[in-house]
């Protein structure tokens, strides 16, 4: 079989873009779905506080999580059930293992520097979110951090700068950025 | 020196062998994923899955899933070696230019 140059320069960059889509929808696996569906607990969520208040913000947010975190659940089960790796199970456990130490992080540092106000609790808790899932990028599917180091900007601009419309801020732009970022990681692959 | 194989050499079968080598060792995907990672139609797909299952680079592992009928494709050590040489004589057609 002879082919020309020409030929071989397109089979390798064929061989070459279809390496790097695999990649990319192996590194994207379920953080799409999962960034879009706290994307939206968060946006609905953060409105709400900066517009309502009482038990009924405590009885939305808990409703929301419980929503947010069935739906992503779900959808990662069925996205997983379409890729079957000898170290899946082994990569599921780090991953959970991971977030696992880092809420007790998250809970140990707010308990330490009680008391705190509500920006303060809700900038914590959402610097440890957008950590855990830098390091999830970097370490398990080595993809980029830049949209988590955009995020955080952006969070403590809202905290800083604008405190009485943080909620607000967080939900438009946390939210929305999640959102965003969601659709970008989908439409890539 | 590599040679190249006529087989792989087909442009859905160096794509769908190059999805597949990427994929870890061990690894299967559903056959709905690799449709859609590659953006063929059902018929496209299973014609030419069929083809490299018959020289042995691929294989098929049918089973259900939520009962379910589902096809889980993998590379086997075999077609993962040739694609590699496949690949190599690409480059060296490339390098003597």
């Amino acid at each position: 079989m002879n082919i020309s140059p020409h030929e071989a320069e397109e089979a390798l960059a064929a061989i070459q873009q279809v390496s790097k889509k695999t990649r990319q929808s192996i590194a994207s696996s379920g953080a799409d779905s999962s960034l879009i569906v706290t994307g939206l607990v968060w946006l609905i969520g953060f409105v709400c506080t900066q517009f309502l208040s009482g038990t009924l913000l405590i009885y939305l947010w808990v409703g929301l999580s419980l929503v947010g975190l069935g739906v992503a659940t779900t959808l990662g089960m069925r996205r997983g059930k379409r890729m079957r790796s000898p170290t899946a199970g082994a990569t599921a456990k780090r991953i959970a293992l991971v977030w696992v130490l880092l809420w007790v992080y998250c809970v140990s540092a707010i308990a330490i520097a009680w008391p705190m106000d509500g920006n303060q609790i809700t900038l914590l808790i959402v610097l440890f979110v957008i950590l855990g899932w830098m390091a999830m990028s970097l370490l398990l599917f080595l993809a980029p951090v830049w949209p988590g180091l955009i995020l955080i900007a952006a969070m403590l601009l809202g905290y800083f700068f604008v405190p009485e419309w943080f909620n607000l801020w967080m939900g438009l732009l946390g939210g929305g950025g999640l959102i965003a970022l969601g659709w970008y990681i989908r439409s890539r692959w | 020196m590599p040679e190249l194989n006529e087989i792989i050499h087909q442009p859905v079968r160096l794509r769908i062998m190059a999805a597949l080598v990427t994929l870890e060792s061990g690894s299967e995907v559903d056959f709905t994923y690799l449709r859609e990672l590659l953006d063929v139609t059902d018929g496209n797909l299973g014609a030419h899955l069929r083809k490299l299952e018959e020289a042995g680079y691929i294989a098929t592992n049918k089973m259900f899933v939520d009962r379910k009928p589902r096809t889980f494709v993998s590379v086997t050590p075999a077609g993962r070696k040739i694609f590699g040489e496949h690949v190599a004589a690409l480059e060296a057609i490339l390098k003597s230019k």
